[in-house]
């Protein structure tokens, strides 16, 4: 078998990505190209656009650019793969005289390309004085390593894994860079960025009876790809997680205290965020009349913060310095101990009385349409050490997939593995193959106890063929809730 | 920038074993009626290419994707040289190129307006009912598509598919509409937006669900959730490179499940990837290969699968494009609730969610609308083995065509379950 039929046979969906720096996956819809010629011209091009968008009597003319590069080096049983590919774009914005929004997209970042996407918004015209102030930059030192380090990059993740055995029946490791730079050009605001996405990923096959386990491991962050954040630990709990031999008897459903490992809470925070907390979800009358700002959504414990700063460190995977309508990027309080204070917005939602300021308008890809969507979520920790929050019950971990439907709040959160506690201690049962079921805000306001310790988890999707990239930082969480096996009995 | 030629040219000249290029002129467009208004249009080029290459350690491909910018054939085809060389499995021989499917994939309308103004027209026809909030998002995409294989096939043809989005709202509650199509009279959104009122009125009054036993209606909207919605089910087990591993429920020419060649209307669904105006239709598929209808389940009997070229290869068959549109048969249930027996029956109207077990079938079916007894209610979840459920489930004569699915508008599925 080739990689493409070990990964579709044993279900590893969530190693698209392995398939994709494989060269064996399905839909890409990236490019390798050589790169522009001058980048420095990008910013003048810019200039050039909005300058003949004001002249035509377009309100708010923006620019934004985009070179994109995406390598890969992948690992696994049957050999050593490096990818590497290229995406560029322009996209012209801005407001008509009816108010309404207008975008041009192209792909062609060439002096002629981008005359020609203003000549589709504005018949020609001369360019109008703006001034568009003092450039600022966010730079990004960061080297583009070669595919031989990338590789190595790759075998240091296996390298590290000494619980692997022949039990293992497939195993890849991923090191995956999204390199991209984004020039923003409006009157008064002329911007550009690098930001480089890093993402390592281990991935662990092992069978259980008559179906394969996947375990999956990854660290994400911004900054150079060297780094080893997925340390021996982390790799080697994958590992083990995929060989955990399942209890066979029958998990009891029914309401249990139980510990959320990191990866569920991420897990919840990503499905729960984007359904109710943004001014996208506002335009439910449901969620906008359950979560108006002030509302009472979780226990005290809870306090939720959208960050692309990082503290000001800029490391964070989903982190940026300034969205792509070129609003600079600042920290936003979303829950403040178990009340709703703040809303992702873009400026439409800010523009249609959603939230108060913007910040979040992001294009998926760089050049997608406009959405508001979270950066870097952290849920604050807690001051217990997460072992501390241990006692009857079950430890969830290994989430595999959390859905929240906006209009109920109903929470299902499909689970990999629980691990059966008694008096904090494990029992040695481990029941596989569950999901947690939940009104969301009564398991939030559940929430007694949340850890010191954090992990932190780069999430990367794509819409129409074009990569969204966001993280969250999440503590353990002790609360209470309703597990049940997701199969049938046989 | 490169264009067909020089990628063909670039091919001609490396010594692969065969390959396949196709090229996509793509014009984009949305409208978006979410306040403020959006109007977005977009042009961009791709290519996908497939590459072989043989080995006395077997064949190797790989499939890349490239857009409009890539400015170098000769350093795109090594390079996916090179990717196929690194993917090496069994020999195989590509078979002979076959003709491509005779297919519709426009009407008139979506083939000559500009896209932008296709998606005014429809947002423009739609006829919005009174004293409801309906905000739709209208995106259409037209493409030129032209494929050529090494051993000398050529093709062109032209595609186009709508999408409409609509969020229809109370002052309490909403609703989604969602219609994907290639022909502005499939769009059918008259009919969904009439009945949204009272669907609005019943989600208002709906109470929590009574757990238990019960026999199950599954409706339109929630028999297709999302797309294909439960038959997806059946396109899980019919992947070739599953089979072949022994990770389906049923081989070929077994029962699809225990008794299912034995019920009253035994199941029967079809693959038709050259069904007019389709979502999943084409001339051609990604490889080159030809589409062809084929069956996957005839008479609850497993008869075939989705073949690509190096599965059909394998097999000493030829290749048929995979899995599409689903045709699936009807019954001759007449659709009315009180057909079926004395359990309480449980109609179910829309699902939240639809998550389903690509080995097992094994289904959860999160609830967002049911009737039960003639009373609304929501919330719940019901879990279904779907491969026997559907084996086994009366079929409606009233048939449905949407997206890529042709077949009953409803099933009745006894001795099922309702969880809380």
């Amino acid at each position: 078998m080739n990689r493409r039929e070990v990964l579709g046979a044993l279900g590893a969906a969530s190693a698209s990505s392995l398939l994709w720096a494989l060269g064996c996956g399905g839909r890409q819809d990236e490019a390798p190209r050589a790169p522009i010629a001058r980048e420095d011209q990008v910013r003048a091009w810019l200039h050039d656009a909005v300058a003949r968008l004001a002249a035509a009597g377009f309100a708010a003319p923006h620019a934004l650019a985009l070179t994109r590069r995406r390598t890969a080096a992948a690992n696994d049983v049957l050999g050593a793969a490096v990818r590497r590919a290229r995406a560029d774009a322009v996209v012209l914005a801005v407001r008509d005289q009816d108010g309404a929004l207008r975008e041009q997209v192209t792909a062609d970042v060439s002096a002629d390309g981008v005359a020609a996407a203003v000549s589709a918004l504005a018949a020609a015209a001369k360019p109008a004085r703006v001034d568009f102030g003092r450039p600022i930059i966010a730079a990004d030192g960061s080297p583009q390593p070669h595919d031989e380090e990338l590789l190595a990059f790759a075998d240091a993740i296996r390298t590290r894994d000494e619980a692997l055995n022949s039990r293992i029946v497939y195993r890849a490791e991923l090191v995956e860079i999204d390199d991209a730079r984004v020039w923003s050009v409006a009157p008064g605001r002329d911007l550009e960025q690098r930001l480089v996405r890093v993402r390592q990923v281990a991935t662990r096959v092992a069978w259980n009876g008559t179906r394969p386990i996947v375990a999956e491991v990854s660290r994400a962050w911004l900054g150079p790809a060297g780094s080893d954040e997925l340390g021996k630990e982390a790799i080697e709990d994958a590992t083990r997680g995929a060989l955990a031999l399942m209890t066979p008897a029958a998990f009891e459903d029914g309401e249990h205290a139980i510990v959320l490992a990191p990866s569920v809470v991420a897990s919840i925070i990503d499905a729960a965020v984007p359904a109710l907390l943004t001014t996208a979800a506002m335009r439910l009358p449901e969620v906008a009349r359950r979560l108006e700002l002030g509302a009472g959504a979780a226990s005290a414990a809870i306090t939720l913060v959208d960050d692309p700063t990082a503290g000001g460190n800029f490391d964070a995977y989903g982190g940026f310095h300034f969205d792509d309508e070129g609003e600079p990027a600042s920290a936003l309080m979303l829950v403040d101990r178990g009340h709703i204070v703040g809303r992702i917005a873009d400026q439409a939602g800010v523009a249609a009385g959603r939230a108060p300021v913007a910040g979040r308008g992001r294009r998926p890809g760089h050049v997608g349409r406009v959405e508001p969507a979270a950066s870097h979520l952290v849920l604050a920790p807690g001051t217990a050490a997460q072992t501390a929050l241990r006692d009857d019950g079950f430890v969830l971990e290994g989430a595999l997939g959390a859905v929240v439907d906006p209009a109920s709040d109903r929470l299902v959160v499909s689970i990999a593995r629980a691990r059966e506690l008694a008096h904090g201690n494990e029992t040695g049962r481990v029941f596989g193959e569950l999901e947690l079921v939940a009104n969301l805000g009564a398991l939030l306001a559940s929430v007694a106890a949340v850890s010191k310790e954090t992990e932190t988890f780069g999430f990367r999707d794509e819409v129409d063929g074009r990569p969204r990239w966001r993280s969250i930082a999440a503590p353990w969480l002790s609360a209470r809730g309703t597990v049940r096996a997701r199969r049938r009995p046989a | 920038m490169i264009d067909l030629k020089d990628l063909v040219r670039a091919l001609d000249q490396r010594r692969v074993a065969d390959w396949t290029v196709i090229q996509r002129d793509e014009e984009l467009a949305v409208l978006d009626e979410t306040a403020p208004r959006l109007r977005r249009a977009e042009r961009r080029t791709r290519w996908q290419l497939t590459v072989h290459v043989d080995s006395a350690d077997g064949r190797g491909s790989a499939r890349v994707a490239l857009d409009g910018s890539a400015e170098d054939a000769g350093d795109v085809v090594a390079r996916a040289a090179a990717l196929a060389r690194a993917s090496l499995g069994s020999a195989w021989q590509s078979a002979p190129p076959s003709a491509p499917a005779r297919v519709r994939l426009t009407d008139d309308a979506l083939a000559s307006a500009e896209p932008l103004a296709a998606a005014d027209g429809i947002v423009r026809g739609l006829k919005r009912p009174g004293r409801l909030a309906v905000t739709a998002t209208v995106a259409v995409a037209r493409e030129q598509v032209h494929a050529a294989s090494r051993d000398g096939l050529r093709a062109t043809w032209l595609a186009a598919l709508a999408r409409a989005d609509v969020l229809v709202a109370s002052a309490a509650h909403s609703l989604a509409i969602t219609r994907e199509v290639r022909q502005l009279a499939d769009l059918d959104l008259d009919a969904a937006l009439a009945a949204a009122p009272a669907e609005l009125d019943a989600i208002a009054q709906a109470s929590a669900p009574t757990p238990g036993p019960c026999t199950l209606v599954l409706a339109t909207d929630a028999l297709l959730h999302g797309g294909l919605g439960v038959w997806e089910a059946f396109a899980h087990q019919a992947d070739a490179a599953v089979e072949r591993a022994g990770l389906t429920r049923y081989r070929e020419r077994m029962p699809i499940a225990p008794g299912a060649d034995h019920v009253h209307e035994p199941l029967t669904i079809a693959s038709d990837g050259a069904l007019d105006y389709a979502t999943r239709s084409a001339p051609l598929g990604d490889d080159g290969d030809a589409v062809r209808r084929f069956t996957l389940v005839e008479r609850g009997i497993a008869v075939g699968l989705g073949l690509s070229p190096r599965e059909a290869a394998l097999r000493n068959r030829d290749p048929n494009g995979g899995v599409r549109n689903l045709v699936v048969a009807a019954g001759s249930w007449s659709g009315a609730a009180g057909d079926a027996g004395p359990d309480r029956v449980v109609e179910i109207r829309r699902l939240r969610a639809l998550a389903i077990d690509p080995f097992t079938g094994d289904a959860s079916l999160e609830i967002a609308l049911g009737f039960a007894g003639g009373k609304p209610f929501t919330g719940g979840t019901v879990r279904l083995d779907l491969i026997d459920a559907l084996a086994r489930a009366h079929r409606s004569r009233t048939r449905i065509r949407r997206g890529a699915y042709d077949g009953p508008a409803a099933v009745w599925i006894e001795h099922a379950e309702l969880i809380p």
